[in-house]
């Protein structure tokens, strides 16, 4: 596929304090095996691109530890392949970039030596499986400068202020852009994924650094509204996106019903690709009893397990309860321990006959290497 | 082009059909038999490789290769892409005058004399696929230096009654080889050999060319090449090995080491003794509601809605509301539907079963392991 692929680590992790505090957004852990950035990745290569950047912001050991030479996604490459950019200061602009052009102002270079025709940019707090083919045919037929990539979802008011609304034509052009706004209903809602040409997409960044655009929701998407050819292309499929601790505890859970988890890991488009951990199967013991929920491998299960999503190389002991539950990978959840309503982070330790609960709007976090 | 040197050459033999498995190696070869929720036979003896620092390997196949092939492909998910060395597959191939097939486990090393001296190594690991083990080849490489021996084999204290069925190694106090006797009715020593075999390179070339011009033999490393190194008298000592060593060469013998890792009884495969394999993406499994899940182990992308007791579930394994299963070793996507009751039996890959439907017999005394072949569709006529 002629395309380069533009990945943006943490474009919002202001918002997910608690997950992104010591990594990217794109490395917080989903789904019991998982991490953000497997499903942008995943979702390029099943659509045959294999040149692929990810731009990152801070905190990027644990993104670069998971992603490594790329080989896991097939993108250990000769040609193309995987590339991640650290922080990059420009000129006059030092420190940490301020929004999406700012960015790619900074890896400007990179794409201007690239030869593919289009480019496609996605963030990673978006959780869908998609062929970008289809996005860029869509592009190809409506001649479009911009094709914007939605799903057309209810949205509750609270939830609202992340979100891209696009108003469109009959004809699907965008007549309206709004970014972040407070409101509520059904609208066509942005998955943060464009598709461009290239050479568009230069021509826009040398236009930002001319009049010191940063923002390109703001200063493209909305300024330019009408100038441009906007097109939006709908996507049908799963959708979550993970823009707040509630949002990462439904939409984890949200993962146990079945048509979630047909729509997501097994789509015609392809598989979602991981790390490889080599991790034995799961053993369950006598005394185990699981319902509703899911169970990556190597974990050993003594216990209780209900509603929850248990990560690779968790350990539930003997008569411990775990409901309602999020535990990250190498968590241990002592005897009688009895957890509901709970997110652990990675590597927590929760002792003999602890007793923690939080409640389904308000589910209680417990920090990466807590021993509680 | 000259190659870089390697110390030690494994060669890996990988041709068997495995007769005593049945319709389990009809379609493949006895190396590539899933085994244990995710691996097949051939990952223990290539992880024990990597982890004991082996990186130049040749597998030597011939019987039903294919699914054996592409499972190593480049051989990256034992980390074995190397830019010298690696894995490579040997199949019998043409040459100027006489060509054949391998005609037995020493002819096979024969025939690849040239692969081998390429990294002009000191020493050869001789390995097969039929075993189930952990071990670390690097300390009986040690030995075999120490002892500045000739040939080492390893060996495995099994107990008497089932002595006679494995080649018996009668040795000094020093470990030096007196004498080796295949399948004896009188084992002189409980000593079995785990075909495992270092050879110094330059003594193993000098006996599989003697060999070879012997119209008698049976060209074999048991039967042949290690009676003639002892009436020669090289050094040939034994390496005593202790620890989990299974042969899997039986559905019984298949079917027990599957269970060995359920109860954690002798077999644990967590640990940092990894074993590597390579696996189709899948998402974790999913436990549903109403499902019992006890005492088994359980891989990547089954979906579970009956209930599970004693087993070994692969990956992909699709069970369906109120279906049982109970002793049984379910391999990779295999589909169980409702209501149908599996005990007791080993079910190869791809098959499908059901809905209500019956397979094997309750575990009991005298009762036999049923074996469904892959890829079989099982349903009851009356329901379609």
């Amino acid at each position: 596929m002629n395309c380069l692929g533009i990945i943006f680590s943490d474009m919002q992790d202001w918002n997910i304090t608690e997950l992104a505090s010591h990594r990217s957004v794109a490395a917080i852990p989903f789904g019991g095996r998982y991490r953000l950035i497997d499903f942008p990745l995943s979702n390029i290569v099943n659509s045959d691109i294999n040149k692929v950047c990810i731009i990152t912001k801070s905190n990027y050991r644990s993104l670069m530890e998971h992603v490594g030479s790329g080989k896991d996604w097939d993108l250990s490459r000769k040609k193309g392949g995987i590339l991640i950019f650290p922080p990059y200061a420009l000129g006059e602009n030092h420190g940490l970039f301020q929004g999406r052009l700012d960015a790619l102002k900074r890896v400007l270079d990179y794409i201007v030596s690239s030869k593919e025709k289009y480019v496609v940019l996605s963030d990673c707090d978006m959780i869908y499986n998609i062929n970008y083919r289809d996005v860029i045919d869509y592009h190809e037929k409506k001649n479009s400068d911009i094709t914007a990539v939605y799903t057309r979802t209810n949205i509750e008011k609270d939830s609202s202020i992340h979100k891209i609304l696009y108003e469109l034509d009959d004809d699907g052009r965008a007549d309206d852009i709004l970014v972040y706004p407070i409101t509520k209903g059904t609208y066509n809602v942005g998955l943060n994924t464009w598709v461009m040409d290239k050479d568009f997409i230069e021509s826009l960044i040398y236009d930002a650094i001319a009049r010191n655009y940063k923002d390109f929701s703001y200063d493209v998407l909305a300024r330019k509204v009408h100038s441009l050819r906007i097109y939006g292309y709908e996507y049908t499929g799963y959708f979550a996106h993970i823009d707040s601790l509630q949002s990462y505890y439904e939409n984890s859970l949200g993962l146990l019903n079945a048509n979630n988890l047909q729509r997501l890991f097994y789509s015609k488009t392809g598989p979602i690709y991981t790390k490889t951990k080599d991790s034995t199967p799961t053993r369950y013991c006598t005394d185990a009893n699981v319902k509703n929920s899911l169970i990556a491998s190597g974990c050993v299960i003594e216990g209780n397990v209900e509603n929850s999503i248990i990560f690779r190389g968790v350990k539930i002991d003997k008569n411990a309860s775990v409901k309602n539950s999020i535990i990250m990978q190498h968590s241990a959840i002592g005897e009688n321990a009895k957890l509901d309503s709970i997110i652990t982070d990675t590597y927590v330790q929760v002792t003999n006959s602890r007793i923690l609960l939080g409640y389904s709007n308000c589910p209680f976090f417990i920090k990466k290497y807590s021993v509680v | 082009m000259k190659l870089a040197k390697k110390e030690c050459v494994v060669m890996l033999l990988a041709g068997g059909q495995g007769t005593r498995l049945g319709e389990l190696t009809k379609k493949i070869a006895k190396p590539s038999i899933p085994f244990g929720g995710k691996y097949r036979i051939i990952d223990f003896p290539l992880s024990n490789c990597v982890n004991s620092g082996l990186d130049t390997i040749g597998v030597l196949t011939q019987y039903q290769p294919h699914i054996l092939n592409s499972y190593i492909g480049d051989g990256k998910s034992w980390d074995l892409d190397r830019m010298n060395g690696g894995i490579q597959i040997l199949p019998p191939y043409q040459r100027s005058g006489d060509s054949q097939w391998y005609l037995g486990t020493a002819n096979a090393i024969y025939q690849n004399i040239d692969f081998i001296d390429q990294y002009d190594p000191k020493y050869v690991l001789i390995l097969s696929g039929d075993h189930i083990y952990k071990m670390d080849y690097s300390l009986m490489i040690e030995y075999h230096k120490e002892k500045n021996a000739d040939c080492t084999i390893s060996v495995i204290d099994v107990p008497f009654i089932e002595a006679s069925r494995f080649g018996i190694l009668n040795s000094n106090r020093n470990g030096r080889i007196l004498d080796f006797e295949e399948k004896p009715k009188t084992p002189k020593s409980t000593k079995a050999s785990m075909g495992i075999y270092v050879f110094s390179w330059n003594k193993l070339k000098k006996y599989l060319k003697i060999d070879n011009k012997n119209s008698d033999s049976s060209n074999d490393f048991g039967k042949d090449i290690i009676p003639l190194m002892l009436k020669s008298g090289e050094k040939v000592y034994s390496y005593e090995f202790k620890g989990y060593w299974k042969d899997v060469g039986t559905i019984n013998s298949l079917w027990q080491a599957n269970m060995d890792l359920i109860g954690n009884s002798g077999l644990d495969l967590s640990g940092d003794w990894v074993i590597y394999s390579r696996h189709a993406e899948r998402p974790p499994h999913y436990i549903s509601k109403n499902s019992i899940v006890k005492n088994s182990i359980v891989s990547e992308g089954a979906v579970i809605l009956g209930s599970v007791e004693n087993s070994v579930i692969f990956s992909g394994v699709m069970i369906g509301e109120n279906a049982e299963i109970r002793d049984s070793v379910i391999m990779a996507d295999v589909q169980i539907k409702k209501n149908s009751i599996i005990n007791y039996s080993i079910i190869d890959e791809d098959v499908v079963v059901g809905p209500n439907l019956k397979i094997g017999t309750p575990k009991e005394k005298d009762s036999d392991i049923t074996l469904i072949p892959r890829e079989s569709i099982i349903y009851n006529a009356q329901e379609v």
